[in-house]
């Protein structure tokens, strides 16, 4: 027992030496709230590692201001209470300077009305809901993603000018993004493009035989479809013998264009099916992209890396960017420093408006397709729409 | 939507569904029938048939011999892991208190769910269909995915076979014999310890071989359970606890009801299922080729 305490004061006295010699200032604490277990860690853990790449090269860099950057990762849940039990916390008890997260529509909602509480900036890297900087607008709240409305507006371009669509259907699980993309999808679409039916059904569906054999009845040359996780390899399996996806082109929502998806169907993903992910490890446009993927596959011990990173590598790199220019970790002067801030990203430069806190992300779009040479299909050729 | 090649074509899925259901709930009323244990476990079981099959295939690539290999080991390794479950565990159980074994069965899934996601993660896994019955069959109305006519035949042959067992073997007058007493049985010199286990092995086989046939239809991940076990929950009650007909009946009303009910009903698509659920209930509480408990012996 004396042994163990012997030692363990060994290791504190050593670290504090170190920390002390390493840093002049203590180091700056952001808080992370993600899904770390469960259903939701497979989005959430990926974010982590963004983070920490981002971390990694600012404080190899010096870190801000002179001061080094920590985090402090909790689960949330996928809950929005339990996201708001561990803003709070972060927030008085470990006394981070701003909030990575939520991670979903829900709990972002949940960890936002925190924020506007205790006045501590909340950016979240992936809920898309337009309600969070719309009408629970607020100043300490900004939004890395897309919106919907803005992914409507991209997707409609795709149907329309891309696929040269006559006349459209639209299928999705029911649920607040399905109903907000499919009605800023049919705002933004010209005239030539006629919308045939639209087919919904309840989460938890695993058998889409009867909505497969309407859509398959349906005249329409082109589905829009929002069906994301398991329900989408159901939906794909169950619809492929049938030909489907022979006869109908085919555009979908939640980012079905990611490396992990096609990885997982294989031959089975719905060739030349149009979708767009946040991040696209095999596109090699910039310098600084490759660079990016380079760190990441350090950390994910793997070239093939996932989506999700960038968006937490992104909210990292703008909150210490606000931190350097406003030379301070008050969250007055971290949010004007962050209305209007420009930032060069892996994808180029992205802005932060200034009235909405929104990012509204780029993303990459493409008609996911077998690759010569390669066993898991991509979006091919592969355009960042911004 | 009365086009008569889509109305034949849900015809098919109803079937196609309903057998594929059948062959886990099979499981499920048989174990009940004989050993009196309601087993949340069952879905779990057939997650573990659909888990396993996936990893075959991963090891074999894609092969119809591969696929089959698979779908067969399936219920070999639940039938192994079944039987030190009831060997080593629920044995202890049998003269204790029913809730007792209500709580061990939900021990098992909350179980079973964690050794999946340490074996095989907590995201989504995907298993293919065979190659060789990939594509769809000309049934002169319509063309209808090869598997899943294959999946068709497979409950009637189970069904005839369970049937066969039961009323013309040895073995099948045993277990009836175990099922109406057992003390009885076991003072006449039957070793019912072994009946009890070869029905709790023989009701999971069933679940993983019903998981592993609904591989290439659904996506393999550590909730899968939990639709599926309500499903057979429905279907057992419906059919009557512990009758096998009833639980091919009950599957067929089930599947039938979710997939034209969704057709012409849309917006009740939720409550149908229940709606029938009560009814059967109303009109016959013992399901409907059940036998109410006074007529059991």
């Amino acid at each position: 027992m004396t042994k163990r305490n012997g030692r363990l004061a060994a290791a504190a006295i050593l670290s504090t030496g170190l920390t002390t010699a390493a840093l002049a200032a203590d180091p700056i604490k952001l808080g992370v709230i993600v899904p770390t277990s469960g259903g939701g860690a497979s989005v959430g853990l990926p974010i982590v590692d963004g983070i920490k790449l981002a971390v990694q090269e600012i404080n190899a860099a010096g870190g801000v201001n002179g001061s080094k950057i920590e985090i402090v990762v909790r689960d949330e849940q996928l809950k929005p209470d339990v996201a708001t039990a561990a803003a709070k916390e972060l927030i008085t008890k470990e006394g981070v300077k701003a909030i990575i997260g939520a991670a979903t529509s829900a709990t972002s909602l949940a960890v936002s009305e925190v924020a506007k509480a205790e006045k501590v900036i909340a950016f979240t890297p992936t809920a898309k809901t337009e309600a969070l900087t719309d009408a629970k607008l607020h100043k300490y709240i900004f939004q890395y993603p897309s919106t919907t409305d803005v992914d409507g507006k991209r997707k409609a371009a795709i149907i329309a000018d891309k696929l040269g669509t006559k006349s459209l259907c639209l299928t999705g699980l029911n649920y607040a993004y399905t109903t907000d993309l499919f009605k800023s999808v049919k705002a933004s679409l010209p005239a030539s493009v006629k919308v045939s039916n639209e087919y919904l059904f309840e989460m938890g569906t695993t058998d889409f035989n009867t909505t497969i054999g309407k859509l398959m009845a349906d005249p329409c040359d082109t589905i829009l479809g929002s069906v994301f996780g398991g329900s989408f390899i159901s939906f794909a399996k169950q619809a492929a013998p049938f030909g489907l996806f022979k006869t109908k082109k085919l555009v979908w929502a939640s980012q079905m264009g990611d490396y992990t998806m096609s990885a997982t169907l294989k031959g089975d993903f719905p060739e030349g099916l149009w979708s767009s992910a946040v991040d696209a490890w095999y596109f090699d446009g910039t310098p600084a992209h490759k660079a990016f993927q380079e760190g990441l596959a350090k950390i994910q011990g793997k070239k093939e890396t996932d989506m999700w990173p960038l968006a937490g590598y992104m909210t990292t790199q703008l909150l210490v960017a606000a931190i350097k220019k406003a030379g301070s970790t008050d969250p007055d002067k971290m949010v004007e420093a962050l209305e209007g801030l420009t930032l060069e990203s892996p994808l180029g430069p992205v802005t932060v408006d200034p009235k909405t806190h929104r990012v509204a992300a780029p993303e990459f779009y493409g008609p996911v397709v077998t690759v010569p040479g390669e066993s898991v299909k991509r979006m091919s050729p592969v355009t960042l729409v911004r | 939507m009365t086009n008569p090649t889509f109305l034949f074509i849900q015809f098919m899925n109803s079937v196609s569904l309903a057998m594929n259901l059948y062959v886990v709930a099979v499981g499920l009323t048989m174990i009940f029938g004989v050993m009196r244990i309601v087993n949340f476990a069952h879905g779990a079981f057939y997650m573990v048939g659909a888990y396993v099959l996936f990893s075959v295939q991963r090891a074999t690539g894609e092969s119809d011999l591969g696929f089959w290999a698979g779908v067969l080991l399936a219920p070999v390794v639940m039938g192994v892991l079944a039987f030190a479950i009831e060997r080593l565990l629920l044995s202890r159980l049998y003269d204790k208190d029913h809730l007792l074994q209500l709580l061990f069965t939900f021990a098992l899934v909350l179980i079973f769910k964690d050794v999946v996601k340490l074996v095989w993660g907590a995201g989504q896994q995907s298993v293919s269909y065979p190659p060789a019955l990939s594509t769809a069959v000309n049934l002169g109305l319509a063309y209808y995915p090869a598997y899943l006519l294959l999946v068709s035949l497979v409950g009637p042959i189970i069904a005839v076979g369970l049937w066969l067992t039961f009323e013309k073997t040895r073995w099948g007058r045993i277990i009836n014999a175990a099922r109406l007493d057992r003390e009885m049985l076991s003072a006449l010199g039957t070793d019912v310890r072994l009946v009890y286990a070869g029905v709790f092995v023989a009701g999971a086989m069933l679940a993983a071989l019903g998981g592993a046939l609904a591989g290439p239809r659904v996506a393999a991940d550590p909730s899968m359970d939990g639709l599926v076990i309500i499903d057979c929950f429905i279907i057992v009650i419906i059919g009557g606890l512990g009758s096998l007909w009833g639980s091919f009946l009950g599957a067929l009303c089930l599947s039938f009801i979710k997939i034209f009910g969704v057709l012409f009903f849309p917006e009740w698509e939720v409550v149908l299922v229940y709606l029938m659920l009560v009814l059967v209930l109303l009109v016959r509480p013992w399901g409907l080729l059940g036998q109410p408990d006074e007529e059991r012996y």
